[in-house]
């Protein structure tokens, strides 16, 4: 499923925070959106999922109008994977998995044989089988970032929105996280912090800055010392990794 | 024991603890009415019971007189009323909870208990709504309950969606306000004590006033109600997890929080009516249910109402027949049973009360 975003214009508080930005993400591409603190990479994804208006522009599936859905008819085509995941009420693991079944069902339906085979499913894919019956707050932030990432899979999507879930991962939990969501072949859309977990992952990225797109192309084009100065106002340096064949961005300190 | 995650959850034991509840309410019932200030023969009573509903037996003996009127006029109607308040607040407490998506909620945050006092002050006070029949009082009561409710989602509303912390903050607005409005019609009018005193029992419940006439609203509106959120249970979990996981999960919560609650406020301004203000119940059944049987609403919702119905039938039984000769009111009984059940909650470090970690 494509995603697009077309002239996306959004206010927060009175304040214009996205000025008209476009995005486009082709089926099964895993396109990036980075660009520093403030400069409406969230905003952008929130628009895209629907807990944000747009206060011009619109967001598009397969060309459909997000705006003329119904809620539960775009949870079947969109997931969410966000940073913020805390409850003030203590969940089991399953029933957090389960809730993804929820755009499938009825007000009076029951859970049946199906959606539990679901959601055994997505903690097998996610490596979190040996926890489902475990309290979810009793898990480590990696862990918990998982059993999201599997009701976002329960939800059967053909589309992941990824808002800065690794941001408070260690690396080893930020690597395994990118690296299931890329074998899923699906239509993803990622606010990315680190440039080269960016140069790792993505097909496709967009560089905002100021509430508008700066730049948009392959991570080879993006990832200049040239670019990154100007959005990020750091100095680096960009090899390609001959192991990887991916490119690298080295910063350096100011003196 | 696992009570982070409820000892039971998972286990396919809920339905036969529904039935148990089912069957340990029903037997409360037959059990409680044979307590009372009158010694009665127990025979007596069931056989009162059994003419009066299935019109079995000796009508001379037990369709009238001393004993049948003090089964079927006395107590039985408190009992059944103590089923359906004690269910109503259960529930309306499970309800509030998800609503403002704060564990520490009862049926009472939103400033409906404060509401209903000052509609109750202002009737034994200034007689305003004697027009409204022989309980005007609780008439009144229950028109304070359900218009400070509305001032709340009015209030939480204006400028903009309510949030469930919006709605905590109207509710305690709205609290203060009504709290201060009875406050001061009490300082200034001190025409009688008497009537401060009625007021005063009026804020502490009493299950005293139940008539079969009431009892059949009350039990109607908590069943039907009961059922209604037991429909609700996907959306209500979602409510947990709050707005923006809950679009991403294909609901947009804002209008069922407004008709959950209408639904709710219109339970407890029903039970404010038939019973006045009972605290603590609302509060700790839902925490005592969810100990045992996890967070999901589909056990949570029923099986709160069962307790909550079977705890005040005996909270009732317990008030009229703790004290010699006189009555202790029933607010300041489940107060002091649940304050301390509540603390001992709060203080057992493996039960997560929310607010823990981050």
């Amino acid at each position: 499923m494509k995603i697009e975003a077309k002239s996306v214009q959004a206010a927060l508080g009175g304040v214009d925070i996205l000025k008209g930005v476009d995005l486009e993400a082709p089926e099964g591409s895993f396109v990036g959106v980075i660009g520093p603190n403030g400069s409406g990479k969230s905003t952008l994804l929130k628009c895209i999922y629907r807990v944000l208006k747009p206060t011009g522009g619109g967001v598009y599936l397969d060309g459909q109008p997000l705006s003329r859905m119904k809620v539960r008819q775009s949870a079947r085509s969109v997931s969410v994977l966000a940073q913020h995941n805390y409850y003030n009420f203590e969940f089991g693991v399953r029933d957090v998995v389960l809730m993804g079944r929820a755009p499938y069902k009825r007000a009076m339906e029951r859970d049946n044989a199906e959606d539990y085979r679901i959601v055994d499913e997505a903690l097998e894919t996610v490596g979190m089988t040996a926890f489902r019956d475990r309290s979810f707050s009793t898990l480590s932030g990696g862990e918990q970032q998982r059993v999201i990432l599997a009701r976002a899979l329960a939800q059967q999507t053909p589309c992941l929105i990824l808002d800065e879930p690794t941001n408070h991962l260690d690396i080893k939990y930020q690597l395994q996280l990118m690296n299931i969501v890329k074998n899923l072949h699906r239509t993803v859309i990622s606010a990315v912090h680190d440039l080269n977990i960016a140069a790792l992952y993505c097909d496709y990225l967009y560089v905002m800055k100021d509430g508008a797109v700066f730049a948009s192309g392959p991570p080879e084009e993006i990832l200049t010392p040239a670019l990154i100065r100007a959005v990020y106002e750091v100095d680096c340096e960009v090899e390609r990794y001959r192991a990887t064949g991916k490119l690298h961005v080295i910063f350096f300190p100011e003196t | 024991m696992d009570l982070k995650n409820g000892v039971f959850r998972g286990k396919p034991i809920y339905i036969l603890s529904v039935l148990l509840l089912l069957a340990v309410l029903i037997f409360s019932l037959l059990w409680a009415v044979t307590f009372g200030a009158v010694e009665l023969d127990v025979g007596d009573v069931y056989r009162v019971i059994l003419y009066k509903t299935l019109h079995i037996g000796d009508a001379e003996a037990h369709g009238s007189g001393s004993i049948s009127d003090i089964v079927w006029f006395i107590r039985l109607p408190r009992l059944v009323l103590a089923v359906g308040v004690g269910a109503a607040l259960a529930v309306s407490g499970v309800v509030m909870q998800a609503i403002v998506k704060n564990p520490l909620a009862d049926p009472y945050i939103l400033g409906v208990s404060s509401g209903a006092s000052l509609g109750a002050t202002v009737a034994i006070l200034f007689g305003v709504g004697a027009a409204l029949g022989e309980n005007y009082v609780g008439v009144m009561a229950f028109l304070g309950a359900f218009a400070s409710s509305l001032c709340v989602m009015l209030l939480a509303n204006a400028g903009g969606k309510a949030t469930s912390i919006k709605l905590i903050l109207s509710g305690t607005a709205v609290s203060s306000i009504c709290g201060a409005a009875s406050s001061f019609i009490l300082y200034v009018v001190n025409n009688s004590s008497n009537a401060i005193a009625a007021v005063g029992r009026w804020t502490m419940g009493s299950l005293a006033g139940a008539k079969w006439e009431t009892n059949l609203w009350m039990l109607i509106i908590a069943l039907g109600c009961t059922l209604f959120f037991l429909t609700q249970q996907r959306t209500l979990n979602l409510m947990l997890l709050g707005d923006e996981s809950a679009i991403t999960l294909g609901t947009d919560l804002h209008r069922w929080r407004i008709l959950y609650l209408l639904v709710a406020s219109l339970l407890i301004g029903f039970a404010v009516f038939n019973a006045g203000i009972i605290g603590f119940v609302g509060l700790v059944v839902p925490h005592v249910v969810r100990m045992l049987f996890g967070t999901d609403h589909k056990k949570l919702v029923p099986i709160s109402a069962l307790l909550g119905a079977i705890f005040l039938l005996w909270a009732d039984v317990a008030c009229r027949t703790l004290l010699d000769r006189t009555e202790l009111p029933i607010g300041i009984l489940t107060s002091m049973i649940g304050a301390p059940c509540f603390i001992y909650l709060m203080a057992r470090k493996r039960y997560g009360f929310g607010g823990g970690e981050n």
